[in-house]
């Protein structure tokens, strides 16, 4: 008679012949492991705000990221090897971005790590770069200390910055510097550090340039700002030329259409906004360009219909092809990101991060943005950003900016060595 | 000096309307049900990308699309009470919050699913455009029209609870449920109704808020901060303190902003934190 299995004897056997077996797998791989790294996929993680109302940020990076991926591997990769992309989300929280950054490397074995929205998750990843020895490419995040204080102070060279930093929303001091006419300047900034440090980097510019000018009221908005009519309305009651803001993505749509019901535009000279360039804002006033009576300037660190080079057109048709949108900055700076890895790693042959780090210094890549300039001292991409004027145009179904005003990057980016500007209100 | 304050109380006032409106239906829920419904704000979420929906992509009727917004709304507040709050009546609190808190995240990730990520807002209704002047100043109509709505939603409130037979019934079962059911009042369909009410409160506040606010996943726990300071400075589960609660947030958040900008944050909370050491049951409560 057969011998009857039970179902518990079953159970133990199973569970045994699984350990067995996932041992011996296991022992299979340490071996081969030890004999030949296996060229497998070039890893690359890539972070960003996948959730919540700026979600579409980190949409743009990881779609911008996917489409130079897709390119570079269809010709092959870069050494031989394809690249491999894991997209996850920062939540806009430096422990999540901390806690992303160790596990692409820790336990996914990342090579190369891009994205970072926040400047505080920026500010909180950068220092763990050089335990886990991994090049960031950080495409958003804009303060002005990620490259200052951490690469040029402290010098940790695992960071580099591929999007103009904070510096570019100063440009309103070089467009008006000629307009004596406007002279009062109040602020609606954001209340954190990316807003205390713009409107102070604005202040101290355009000082130099006209002793004359006040600043007469500054409201300040927190993330997740809803309502900004008490913002824009304290700042109106000193009756200003010209406005300087800096909530972007759905709280920049907000305030310009709160803004316009208060009836701003009829009040004041210049509205300056600061990231109002970038596609989700320039989408979101798109029905009121003329009820901003050409008053509304703005700026983004990359935008689309500038510059006028054909690897910018390529680059802008592929991805309306590829995602039936048009880029904004974050697409533009994380796609020229893996591009930039792959001249770095072409150039040092080599994945290792001193190398490739080293092979990146002081090198220009041509990119959509234009050429691209990895500053040695402090790794930070030096690129030139225009600023405009909110206008329609036959040529594109979203609003661009027109009247573009090109002032070179190296006059409105802060040189080293560097000396502190305040983050503080 | 004088007209700037009072310009800017005005400002104020009309921020107050939206903060009532999302506070009305969070405290009525606690009141009469118990329950702390963190997912209240993402009902506020829902009523606003539904006007969104109805009045900016289709086209509908403004007025056309709030209605639909509050019915659609008022259907999921429906499921959601039928099939997931009732189950957690008899369960201490922090289960209450763990359920409702992970409604907030699974009503974003559906919303963002459905309508995607990039924050949106429609054209303004024509008949609400401009402006009229005010102390000199030009005041947004629409504001004018919020602070009317604000007003208007108060006194019907007042009026259901005050002077109906189903107001009765609600302020019964607030006061002591198992009394209530005893006098043949049912309860489960009470429950349901009052909660399917809250919720097309919430969404009336995101319908009104369309216009001149943008629909994107999370907006409605940008609200919900707020709206729980209010029942807390009114009192948890009083209708007369949440209004009185959401007048002092929105009017002094806007004093703050014109007087004190560096610190402006901070004043709202250190009013809540008086107000607990002094009364801990909130202005209004029991």
């Amino acid at each position: 008679m057969a011998k009857k299995i039970t179902r518990r004897k079953f159970l133990e056997n199973a569970v045994i012949g699984g350990v067995a077996l996932g041992t011996g797998l296991g022992g299979y791989r340490v071996t081969y492991g030890q004999a030949k790294k296996p060229a497998g996929p070039i890893k690359i993680g890539g972070q960003g705000a996948i959730s919540g109302a700026h979600a579409d940020y980190g949409w743009q990076m990881m779609a911008g990221a996917t489409l130079a991926i897709e390119q570079i591997n269809a010709k092959g990769g870069i050494l031989g090897r394809k690249l491999e992309l894991k997209f996850m989300d920062e939540e806009l929280k430096p422990a999540t971005a901390v806690k992303n950054a160790r596990y692409f490397v820790t336990d996914w074995g990342a090579d190369f790590l891009f994205g970072i929205d926040s400047s505080g998750s920026a500010m909180a990843v950068g220092p763990v770069l050089t335990e886990l020895d991994r090049l960031c490419f950080f495409c958003h995040a804009a303060t002005h200390r990620l490259t200052e204080e951490l690469v040029a102070g402290k010098g940790i060279k695992q960071i580099f910055r591929m999007v103009a930093p904070v510096y570019q929303d100063a440009l309103a001091a070089w467009v008006f510097k000629d307009n004596p006419e406007i002279k009062r300047w109040a602020g609606i900034n954001c209340d954190y550090e990316y807003g205390y440090v713009a409107w102070n980097l604005f202040k101290e510019n355009i000082r130099k340039f006209r002793p004359d000018v006040e600043f007469v009221a500054a409201a300040w908005a927190p993330f997740w700002t809803m309502d900004f009519s008490s913002h824009i309305s304290a700042v109106m009651a000193e009756k200003p030329d010209a406005i300087f803001a800096t909530p972007w993505a759905g709280e920049g749509v907000m305030l310009l259409r709160q803004a316009l019901m208060l009836g701003v535009f009829d009040k004041i000279q210049v509205w300056w906004q600061g990231m109002g360039g970038s596609v989700d804002l320039l989408e979101g006033v798109s029905r009121e360009v003329d009820k901003f009576k050409g008053k509304l300037w703005a700026t983004a660190r990359y935008i689309h219909n500038y510059p006028v080079t054909p690897e910018n057109k390529v680059f802008v048709e592929a991805f309306r092809k590829r995602w039936g949108k048009f880029p904004n900055y974050s697409a533009e700076g994380s796609y020229s990101t893996i591009y930039a890895i792959k001249t770095g790693a072409e150039k040092a042959k080599s994945l290792e991060t001193a190398k490739v780090g080293a092979a990146l210094e002081g090198m220009e890549l041509k990119t959509p943005a234009g050429p691209r300039l990895i500053r040695r001292e402090d790794h930070q991409a030096v690129y030139t950003v225009p600023a405009g004027k909110v206008v329609t145009s036959p040529d594109y179904p979203l609003p661009i900016l027109g009247d573009l005003k090109i002032i070179p990057a190296k006059e409105y980016y802060r040189h080293p060595p560097f000396t502190p500007v305040a983050a503080t209100k | 000096m004088l007209e700037k304050l009072l310009f800017q109380g005005l400002i104020g006032l009309s921020f107050s309307m939206y903060l009532w409106l999302l506070a009305s239906g969070l405290t009525l829920v606690f009141g009469v049900l118990g329950v702390l419904n963190f997912a209240h704000g993402s009902l506020f979420m829902l009523g606003a990308y539904a006007t969104f929906t109805f009045y900016g992509k289709l086209g509908f009727n403004f007025w056309v699309s709030i209605g639909l917004s509050l019915i659609s709304v008022g259907c999921v507040g429906a499921v959601l009470e039928r099939f997931f709050i009732r189950r957690i009546y008899d369960l201490d609190l922090p289960y209450q919050l763990i359920l409702t808190f992970g409604f907030i995240l699974i009503f974003d990730d559906l919303v963002k699913m459905a309508w995607g990520g990039v924050a949106m807002i429609p054209p303004m209704p024509r008949f609400f455009e401009g402006n009229l002047s005010v102390f000199g100043r030009p005041f947004p109509i629409y504001n004018l029209f919020i602070i009317a709505a604000g007003f208007g939603v108060a006194i019907i409130l007042w009026l259901i609870l005050e002077m109906t037979w189903w107001g009765r019934m609600i302020r019964a079962s607030a006061s002591d449920r198992e009394m209530a059911s005893a006098i043949g009042i049912n309860i489960p369909i009470l429950f349901t109704t009052v909660f399917v009410f809250a919720a097309m409160l919430a969404a009336l506040g995101g319908a009104l808020g369309t216009p001149v606010r943008v629909v994107a996943p999370g907006i409605g726990t940008a609200m919900i901060i707020q709206a729980f300071v209010i029942t807390v400075i009114g009192g948890l589960g009083n209708l007369k303190g949440a209004f009185v609660g959401a007048l002092i947030v929105g009017i002094l958040t806007a004093f703050g902003i014109l007087l004190f900008p560096v610190f402006e944050l901070f004043i709202i909370f250190v009013v809540m934190a008086v107000v607990l050491m002094v009364k801990p049951e909130g202005l209004f409560g029991k």
